[in-house]
Formats: C-alpha cells, structure tokens, sequence
C-alpha cells in the first residue's frame, strides 16, 4: 500500500514481517500470518480504507474521548491526576460460538459462588462436609460476622461480578479472577462502542456484531428485583465515595443510564425505623435500593470502620432489617479472595454438581506446607500474589523480579502463609494494537460483568484491556493500561 | 431532587455566569480606555474593585497595572473569582451531577475548560488576542445556556440552574453599572459629555444591550437612561428587574418556597421605589449596594431551604417527605 497524502501512513498491512508474532496466542491472527475467520471482514476492510480516511477519524475519536471526559484518576504522590482514557481502534474480535460456551461458564460460575457465600454466612455445610477447610475461612479479611444467620433474597449476594479472563498460549480460556466486591470497567466498555461506531461505521452495517448496549437496562432489573416496595419504580441510587475516586466516571455514567441518583453517603441517612433516605430539597426521600461502589469497610460506621466518613450510619441495621436492597451484599467479597478462589472449581462441584465449564489457572496455596515448598523453590517461574488485593497492586511477577524483590517476597510469604497464593506465568494472548502508525501485539484480558438477582445475564462481550508497554503483562488501567472494543461477531447468522 | 445536587447546580451557573460576566466586564473597559478623550482617567484597578475582590489583591500584593490584572483576573488560579477558577469550579461540580444533565452539556462545559487552560497564556499577552480568547469564553458560555435551554427538560434542576443563572447575572450588571462611577471625567464639558456618553455605550455593550436600548429607548445615550433601563427594563434578560422576574419564576415552582419569595419581592420592591433620575455618582453607588445586597438575602434564603439537609450531619433525624 502506497499513501502520498500529507496523512501519515498507518502500517495495518498485518500479514507483513512488520507485525512480530511472539509465542502468545494471537486473538486476531493466526500462526500463518492470517487473519481468524472472525477477523477476516475487519482486514478486508482495513486493507479497503484510505489511510488519510482512518486518520482523520482516530483524529475525531481521540478528540471526542477529551471532551467526553472519559476519565479516570490515577492516584499518585504528585496528587490526582485524571487520565484520559486510552483507547486503542482495534477491535478484539470472538466469534460467538465460542462466546457462548464463556457465557454458559460465567453463570455456572457465579450462580455456585452465590450459593458458597449463603452457606458461609449461615450453615456452613461446606466447611462441615470438609470440602472448605476452616482454616480459609477463618483467616479471611473479608468474612464479615455481622452478615451472619443472613439470607438476602434471591439468596444472592454478588449481583454484579466482574470476572477476569486469559487465554493461554494453547487457546484455553482460563478464570484469573473474580471481582465480587465493587468491580468497575463496564462503562468503559459502553463507551469504547460508541467510539468504535464513530470510527468504523461500516463495519457495524456489514458485519454481525452483537450490541452491547443492554447492559445499563439489565443492571436497573437487576436492582429493582431487589426492592422492598411493591412500588413498580422503586428509588434507586448509585453510592459513590466522590469525585476523588478513580471509578466516579463509571459511578455518574451508570446513575445516567439507568436514571437512578447519584448519591455519596452525606447524602443519605437512616432513621430509628431502620428507613435509608436521601437529603432532597423537599426534605426527606425513602430509598430502595443502593448500587453501592463502596468497599464494606467503609460502608456504615456503625457496623464497620468507625472512621470512615463515606458511609451512612444504620446502613446495616436498615439492610438487615429487610427495608434496603443492597448490591452487592456487603460481605459478599469473602468469595473475592485468590485463596477462595484457588476452591472454586470443588464449590461448583459441590454445590452444582456439575463440572467446571471454565477451568481456573493451576494454583498453589502458600498455607499447604508442600505447595508453600515449592512456590518459595519457584519463585522465579511464579506469580505470586496477596489473597486480598485488588488491581494488580502487591504481586510479584516471579520472572521479571529482581533477586532481592523475590527474597522480599520469600520472607512475606514465610510469615503470613494464609494470604499467599501462586500461579505459574501464563503466556497470555495479544492482539494488534496500534503504536506510532503501526501495529503490534500486545497482552490483553477479558473482563464480562455477569449479573444475577431474580435472573442471570452476562454483557456481550465484556472490557477488553490491553497492556499498553511492550512484554507487559499488566493490563490494570490504575497501572497504565488501555483497552479495546470487543466484538462478538456472529458468524453463522451471517 | 438531592439537596447536594441542587447546591451544585445552583453554583455551576453561577460561576458559569460569572466567567462570563468577567469576559465581558474586561472587553468593555479595554473599549472604554480607547474611547477616553485626554485628560480622562481610567484605572484598571477599577475592575478589581468591580468585583470586589480588593481585600485579596492588597494581601497578594499584586500590582495594579494593566497586565497583572489582567493575570488576575483572566488565569490566576488562586483568585477563585478568575475566568480560569471559574470555569475549573463549574466543571468540578459539573463532574459531581453529571447523570442529571443531557449528556452534551457536560462536554461542552468541559471543552470550555480545555479551551480556557489552552489559552489563558495567550489571552494576557496583548489586548488583541485577549479580546479574542475571551470571546471565545462569551461563545462557548452563549452555546452551553442555549443547548440548556434547547435540550434539558424544565425541571427541578433546570430552576436550580435558571436560579443561579440569574441572582448571579443581576448581580454582575450592578457591578458592571458601577464601573462608571470610578471614571474621572476631564472638567471642560465640551469634552466631558461626549466622553460619558462613549462611556455609557461601552456599559451597554458589555452587556451586549447597546442595540436593545437603541430600539426601546433611543438614539441617545445617557447615564440616567441607561440606569433605568439596565436595572428596571422588564424585557431586555440582564437587567435587574428582568432577573427577578426570572428568580421569582423559578421559585415560584420549588417546594417551601416562602421565605425566598419574601426575600425576592422585598428586593422587587425596593428596586421599584429607587427613583434614578438625576443621581450623583455616589447615591447610585449606594443604590448598586443595595440591590446586591438584596441579591444576598434572596442567595441566603435559597440556602437556607434547599441546600440545607445536605449540611445537617447523618445522625440528625429529619421530618419525612
């Protein structure tokens, strides 16, 4: 391809020795330098575009991405800085067959982890038929002993999950992990599709791609299940810590979509008659349910942390009490834990009696003497991570640490066994990203969001983020990572 | 409607206004200074005083030349009064009700900010490009409250906004009124009149009302004209009496509305009785403090009944509905 116009020239001639295939999975193209069926219309129709055409369009899109504001704040000892969130044009492309078999996974997976959270919280069966060993439970952060002998309805305690997904260099689809606590991302996944259909229009007329624009009218029926009012629109609100928070764009633009209040916890309040209301200017307002983006240590000073100044005392005693909905339950995060995890192909025998779909990554558990042995002989090979953190914040990448980061590591772990777990490095799948005129690969997961309250649904698709750095393998975005469009591509109804 | 939201609202346009207002006060005075007979005296401190903003400068130690107040003025971003300040406050709470607002007003109001943080530098280098850097500000302002009107249902919160809006438009005409009472006219009134008359243009021109005053007073413009006609004109949208009407409208239809109303219509009446005829310089001056002052009765009284509940601690147990 020749351009002479005064655009740069954008190398998106894939197939050309310029795009290093590495040993990773390659989503978009295959091991002959060809593209995958699913991506095959995408190609003809990159290789069919004028390049002055697709720079003006990026051009339009970077431009629209500043003044939407899609942003989020990244925290750092310079103070808070909003980033713009960054966006790369090429799609991640799965064809639906296969999606179809992840949906299926997804619900297995989150129905079987609903039913662990109920039964820890009241008989313990699990633990009683030794299948969970005490010894998780008992040393885990975020079992909460003022949920129990509770059954939210539905018996559902994660509404809203958001679930982490690699694929391996041999193709598999592995679970990384679950985020049942107050998983962000989705509103970035709505906004990469509008970007995408201002930027490639015609391949949304031409090709099955599967809409995901559903999500924001889901989450509301997922919500309003949950009401205590028979009122058929009950109030719901959206339970922010602020504006000084890296997700508050996600908090306003869900509370947008589905026409809920935005609401931070000085704006509520719990009477003597356990009633959550918000502070209106026609006085008081009842509340239904609370879509809460708050972590449960700071959810009511009351029950939880007393310093903390973003809940709303009695908020507790007011869910308890059957008077609130909330989502996701507080305590639900006991089951977001990468030691729990570690369990969750046995909970789903268990409780489902059905296989796994999604296979989990082999884990080592640093409390199990043998496995602890030879994580700590491995270290090297290993990732090792706390059981509680979320992302991507106090891992060790074993082969990229320096020899006195894993004698670091090696000392954490011999003092406090319980939080540690190891996963051996997976050569994680890439895709062609667009740097500088031209493409190339770069890691990627997958995050779906999966709800489940008197229904389950799973997004089209899911947040596709992508490691923007060369070789690396964090795709966090509060660690500089990207993300992509992704598209479920139908391909036999074609 | 939440308490907080209707707070934020509220203080959005208003500091919306006031960028504006600000833009306009500075491109008028840079007519007025090219407009001045010789002998005449014009201090650019005047504006400091305008928006009354002394007490700040004095404690800074600012200068008050030319181009360190138009620093100050336009891209200081300590004085939470600047063009600059202003637009970042507006955008901040924008940030925090943005689910109550169409979509499209959010972004404008952000490309406003990227557009002030862009060229703010450029705006204090000569009096040309200020001029055009802050018509730009006026535009962008003019587009953000006809997309308001044009898109968003006229609810609640849209009488946060209109009320905002316009306590703080009222109060900026007095003070841009005021202005004039800081000019030292040369004493031969050969030269004194035609210099008040090109200076009393320049005041309706800042508040784009030269051509409205053309068409329903007259031709010529004099101060006692142009007095009345800013504050009590009933039609033109930035004057007193049309702000008002505005205010009381918008309170006309919020919940326990009493209090306000009284503070508006104490205002009304007030306003009404001011005979401006024939005034000194300082019996106008006074006047202009009254009516702002009545302003901040309105502004307190607002307050006082809306925003309230957000300021009373969690713990406080309320009335229902």
């Amino acid at each position: 391809m020749l351009y002479t116009g005064k655009y740069p020239v954008i190398d998106m001639d894939i197939l050309s020795p310029n795009y290093r295939l590495n040993e990773a999975y390659d989503e978009l193209i295959d091991e002959n330098r060809q593209p995958r069926p699913a991506a095959k219309p995408l190609f003809d129709y990159l290789a069919g575009l004028d390049a002055s055409v697709l720079e003006v369009r990026r051009k339009a899109v970077e431009a629209a991405i500043m003044t939407m504001g899609i942003s989020f704040t990244v925290y750092s000892d310079a103070g808070n800085i909003d980033r713009a969130w960054p966006f790369d044009i090429v799609p991640r492309i799965i064809p639906l067959t296969e999606w179809q078999r992840i949906e299926a996974g997804l619900k297995q997976r989150l129905q079987a982890l609903n039913l662990f959270i109920n039964d820890l919280y009241n008989e313990q069966r699990i633990v009683k038929d030794g299948v969970f060993p005490i010894e998780v439970l008992e040393g885990s952060k975020n079992f909460r002993e003022q949920c129990r002998g509770i059954t939210p309805r539905f018996g559902v305690w994660a509404h809203i999950c958001g679930t982490d997904l690699v694929r391996d260099k041999d193709g598999t689809v592995y679970v990384l992990e679950d985020n049942l606590r107050v998983p962000s991302g989705v509103s970035y996944m709505l906004e990469n599709r509008q970007l995408m259909k201002r930027l490639f229009p015609e391949m949304f007329q031409s090709c099955s791609i599967l809409p995901v624009d559903d999500y924001p009218t889901q989450l509301y029926d997922a919500l309003a299940a949950l009401s205590p009012s028979d009122d058929d629109r009950p109030v719901i609100a959206v339970l922010t810590p602020g504006i000084y928070n890296s997700a508050y764009f996600e908090h306003s633009y869900l509370a947008q979509q589905m026409g809920a209040f935005l609401v931070e916890g000085s704006d509520l309040m719990v009477n003597d008659d356990d009633v959550v209301h918000m502070k209106t200017i026609s006085g008081l307002r009842r509340v239904d349910v609370i879509y809460r983006r708050i972590d449960d240590d700071f959810l009511d000073p009351e029950a939880f942390r007393p310093d903390s100044t973003l809940g709303v005392p009695g908020l507790m005693r007011a869910w308890r009490n059957g008077k609130v909905g909330i989502a996701n339950a507080p305590g639900a995060g006991v089951a977001d834990d990468k030691v729990v995890y570690a369990f969750v192909p046995e909970i789903i025998r268990y409780y489902l009696k059905e296989e796994p779909i999604l296979p989990n990554v082999p884990s080592y558990l640093c409390m199990y003497e043998d496995q602890r042995d030879y994580v700590l002989a491995n270290l090297d090979k290993l990732v090792v991570k706390p059981a509680n953190e979320s992302g991507g914040y106090g891992m060790l990448i074993g082969p990229r640490a320096t020899q006195a980061e894993r004698d670091t590591f090696a000392e954490l772990i011999r003092e406090n066994p319980r939080n540690y777990m190891a996963q051996p490095t997976l050569d994680i799948s890439t895709a062609p990203t667009l740097f500088d005129e031209r493409l190339e690969p770069r890691h990627l997961d997958l995050r779906p969001f999966v709800l489940q309250s008197n229904k389950l649904y799973v997004t089209t698709g899911g947040l596709t983020r992508v490691a923007m750095k060369e070789g690396s393998l964090v795709v966090n975005s509060s660690q500089g990572g990207g993300s992509k469009d992704t598209w479920i591509v139908d391909m036999e109804g074609h | 409607m939440l308490s907080r939201v209707a707070e934020s609202l509220y203080w959005m346009t208003r500091y919306l206004e006031r960028a504006e207002n600000t833009a306009r006060l500075i491109n008028s005075s840079t007519q007025v200074l090219l407009d001045l007979p010789k002998g005449a005296h014009f201090g650019w401190d005047v504006l400091i005083s305008v928006a009354g903003l002394q007490d700040q400068v004095k404690k800074r130690g600012i200068k008050l030349d030319e181009a360190s107040i138009m620093r100050f003025l336009i891209e200081d971003e300590e004085n939470p009064s600047s063009i600059l300040s202003s637009i970042q406050f507006a955008r901040e709470n924008t940030r925090t009700f943005r689910e109550v607002l169409p979509m499209e007003i959010w972004e404008r109001i952000n490309g406003m900010y990227l557009y002030i943080r862009q060229s703010a530098k450029k705006a204090t280098r000569g009096r040309g490009e200020r001029y055009e850097v802050l018509n730009g500000v006026i535009e962008r302002r003019q587009s953000i409250v006809g997309l308001l009107m044009g898109s968003m249902s006229h609810d609640i919160a849209y009488q946060f906004l209109k009320l905002g809006r316009n306590l703080e438009r009222a109060d900026m005409t007095t003070r841009i009124v005021d202005v004039n009472s800081a000019v030292v006219l040369p004493t031969d009134p050969v030269l004194a009149v035609p210099a008040m008359e090109r200076l009393w243009m320049s005041t309706l021109n800042a508040l784009s009302a030269y051509q409205m005053y053309r068409c329903h007073v007259g031709v010529h413009v004099r101060a006692h004209d142009v007095v009345q006609f800013l504050l009590k004109d009933p039609h033109f949208p930035r004057t007193v009496h049309h702000c008002l009407d505005e205010i009381e409208g918008c309170l006309s239809v919020l919940p326990s509305n009493q209090e306000a109303m009284r503070a508006a219509r104490h205002a009304w009446r007030r306003l009404d009785r001011m005979n401006l005829n024939g005034l000194a310089p300082v019996v106008l001056h006074e006047y202009l403090d009254q009516v702002q002052a009545d302003l901040g009765a309105i502004h307190d009284a607002v307050s006082r009944h809306y925003f309230y509940l957000h300021h009373t601690p969690a713990t406080a147990s309320g009335d229902n509905q």
